[in-house]
């Protein structure tokens, strides 16, 4: 019988952890969700973003193409206007991102007059071939990523960055 | 980079490469006729900011901005900014504004001016346009300092 009872120490005890417990998890579960939740959200309307780009008229020249899509940062939300190399290498078209794999410039196609048929970094001239390939002894120390594309209705469709496929 | 915990991070393990400071200058003008002005020519100043930092990322440090006020000293005012920056190690700095008191001091003292455009009425791809526009006569600026 006596096993049974509850002391007031105990009581006391069992009431504050609980009521501690309960207080703690108030407390954290937000800051959980908070950390999950941009993780979890999808972006709307899929991954691929609509360029003003006539698939017919991209050549074998690297040509900037611009697009702007809504960019969940964090929980803030802002329009963010990004631009990909895009040409045509037979019948694949390619789309290159301007992103230095150095420390992030733009990098610019032909950017340096001395260095045809590259692209170029005007930050610590870094070089990439054509196809995104980082020229040795020059900073960057991978290839430029890819983008994935899409045809949509004749226009070029812009999805995420991937690594490069082509070296 | 930008001027925040996480960049500034990266600007002090890589100092070889990110050695140049960008400071926009922006005129506060409380007088009627002036407000207005002013303020549109900081939005414009701010913007092409954001778009040099973002062409030279991996080589500049985009500060927050310099603001003062019409009556002010600037220029001894951009004496101390310098004085601080060298400090950390920055070997090149460029102030950048539209206020057109600094596009008679020009070159010596690095300020880079640019007349404002009024991007108010322009809709996100016309401003865009505009700014690029400007950047690109910008670039030859920083490659310049840079190859000397
Ligand atoms: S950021 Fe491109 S070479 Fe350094």
């Amino acid at each position: 019988m006596s096993n049974n009872k509850v002391s007031r120490r105990q009581f006391l005890s069992y009431t504050l952890t609980g009521v501690g417990g309960f207080m703690a998890a108030g407390m954290l579960m937000p800051m959980v969700r908070f950390a999950i939740d941009p993780v979890l959200q999808k972006s709307e309307g899929g991954d691929f973003v609509l360029t003003e780009k006539k698939i017919a008229d991209i050549t074998d020249v690297p040509e900037r193409v611009d697009f702007t899509f809504e960019q969940v940062d964090a929980w803030y939300k802002s329009d963010i206007t990004n631009a990909a190399w895009v040409y045509k290498e037979g019948d694949q078209i390619i789309a290159l991102s301007p992103v230095c794999k150095h420390l992030g410039c733009t990098v610019n196609w032909e950017g340096d007059p001395a260095h045809k048929n590259q692209f170029f970094c005007p930050c610590h001239n870094g070089r990439y071939e054509k196809n995104g390939e980082n020229v040795p002894k020059t900073p960057p120390l991978g290839p430029l990523d890819q983008f994935e594309i899409r045809e949509n209705d004749g226009f070029l469709e812009i999805g995420k960055a991937i690594p490069n496929t082509l070296v | 980079m930008h001027w925040n915990g996480k960049d500034s991070a990266v600007f002090q393990a890589q100092k070889e490469y990110i050695d140049t400071a960008v400071i926009p200058l922006i005129v506060i003008d409380g007088s009627e006729h002036g407000f207005g002005f002013a303020a549109s020519a900081a939005d414009y100043t701010l913007s092409l900011a954001n778009l040099i930092e973002n062409q030279f990322k991996g080589r500049i440090v985009l500060f927050p901005s310099f603001s003062y006020t019409t009556g002010q000293d600037k220029q001894s005012l951009l004496e101390i900014w310098k004085e601080e920056l060298l400090k950390a190690d920055f070997k090149y700095i460029f102030f950048i504004t539209s206020d057109r008191e600094w596009s008679t001091m020009g070159d010596e003292h690095d300020v880079i001016w640019t007349p404002s455009v009024p991007l108010d009425s322009m809709d996100q791809k016309m401003r865009n346009s505009v700014l690029e526009d400007q950047l690109r006569q910008l670039i030859p600026i920083f490659a310049k300092k840079w190859a000397n």
